[in-house]
């Protein structure tokens, strides 16, 4: 009789993102997933059909994740500065709390997988940032732009100082820390772009 | 999911085209006792995954061998 082992399938879904951060989707393999995570190949079949679904399952995990954790403290209902200052820290904290599972979403999404994915765990999501994005605007605390030019500006300089702060290197190769001062600095900015 | 995980059988086999697929997808479609079924064609090992409460490894075996492939289950 097979039972079920909730650790063993943490660790499978660990695995999986690691595997797919280093190698892609096409390096990635049932074979070599099995073997990292120490269980046979059949084990990995009887929780997921094959190779796609065991993608898409991950990638619907991360998704639902994020999901969660932006959701946390935020209404569509908040001013436009205040709802904006709690996706910059609910933003920031999912990055540096999970870099993997953030480059593997980055993957992910930009694969032929993205439909799939976004439409299996973000739907709700869009709908309660649309909802701040609408009322931002009809409250006059936002300029009407298009959502790609807002999502660029309202979220670009975070995911920049971010990225620095994975490397842990500023420009000159010195040594870089996000700052609450420098994250404050960038967030006050993007208000003066935005706002009327 | 709790029930299903004793009801699935797992198979490498040597399926690896989609016409070698077609050689076979009507017989396992049409047998009641199978619920469900699908091969991973992007596996090196071709897997034959079955869901089915009753059926055994053997009548599997049975069947792929009758279509001439090799169908060996996976522990």
């Amino acid at each position: 009789m097979r039972t079920r082992d909730t650790n063993k399938e943490d660790l499978v879904k660990q695995k999986a993102i690691e595997i797919l951060v280093k190698l892609g989707i096409e390096g990635f393999g049932m074979n070599r997933l099995a073997k990292e995570c120490g269980v046979s190949v059949a084990t990995l079949y009887i929780y997921y059909n094959d190779k796609d679904d065991l993608i898409k399952k991950t990638g619907i995990e991360i998704g639902q994740n994020f999901f969660s954790e932006m959701t946390k403290g935020f209404l569509p209902t908040m001013s436009f500065k205040e709802g904006l200052r709690k996706q910059w820290e609910n933003r920031a904290r999912f990055a540096l709390k999970h870099p993997l599972k953030v480059a593997c979403w980055e993957l992910l999404s930009h694969s032929s997988y993205r439909e799939n994915i976004l439409n299996e765990s973000l739907s709700e999501f869009k709908v309660i940032m649309t909802n701040f994005f609408n009322n931002a605007i009809e409250k006059k605390e936002l300029i009407p732009i298009s959502k790609e030019v807002f999502w660029s500006i309202a979220y670009g300089p975070l995911y920049s100082l971010l990225r620095f702060e994975n490397e842990g290197k500023n420009f000159s190769g010195a040594p870089f820390k996000l700052t609450q001062k420098a994250t404050d600095e960038a967030f006050e900015l993007v208000i003066k772009a935005l706002t009327p | 999911m709790e029930n299903i995980i004793n009801n699935i059988l797992i198979f490498a086999t040597n399926i690896k085209t989609k016409n070698d697929k077609e050689k076979i997808s009507t017989e396992l479609n049409e047998n009641p006792e199978i619920i469900q079924w699908n091969i991973d064609q992007e596996d090196i090992d071709c897997v034959l995954r079955i869901v089915s409460e009753t059926i055994s490894e053997e009548q599997i075996i049975n069947i792929l061998n009758k279509h001439n492939f090799n169908c060996t289950p996976l522990e």
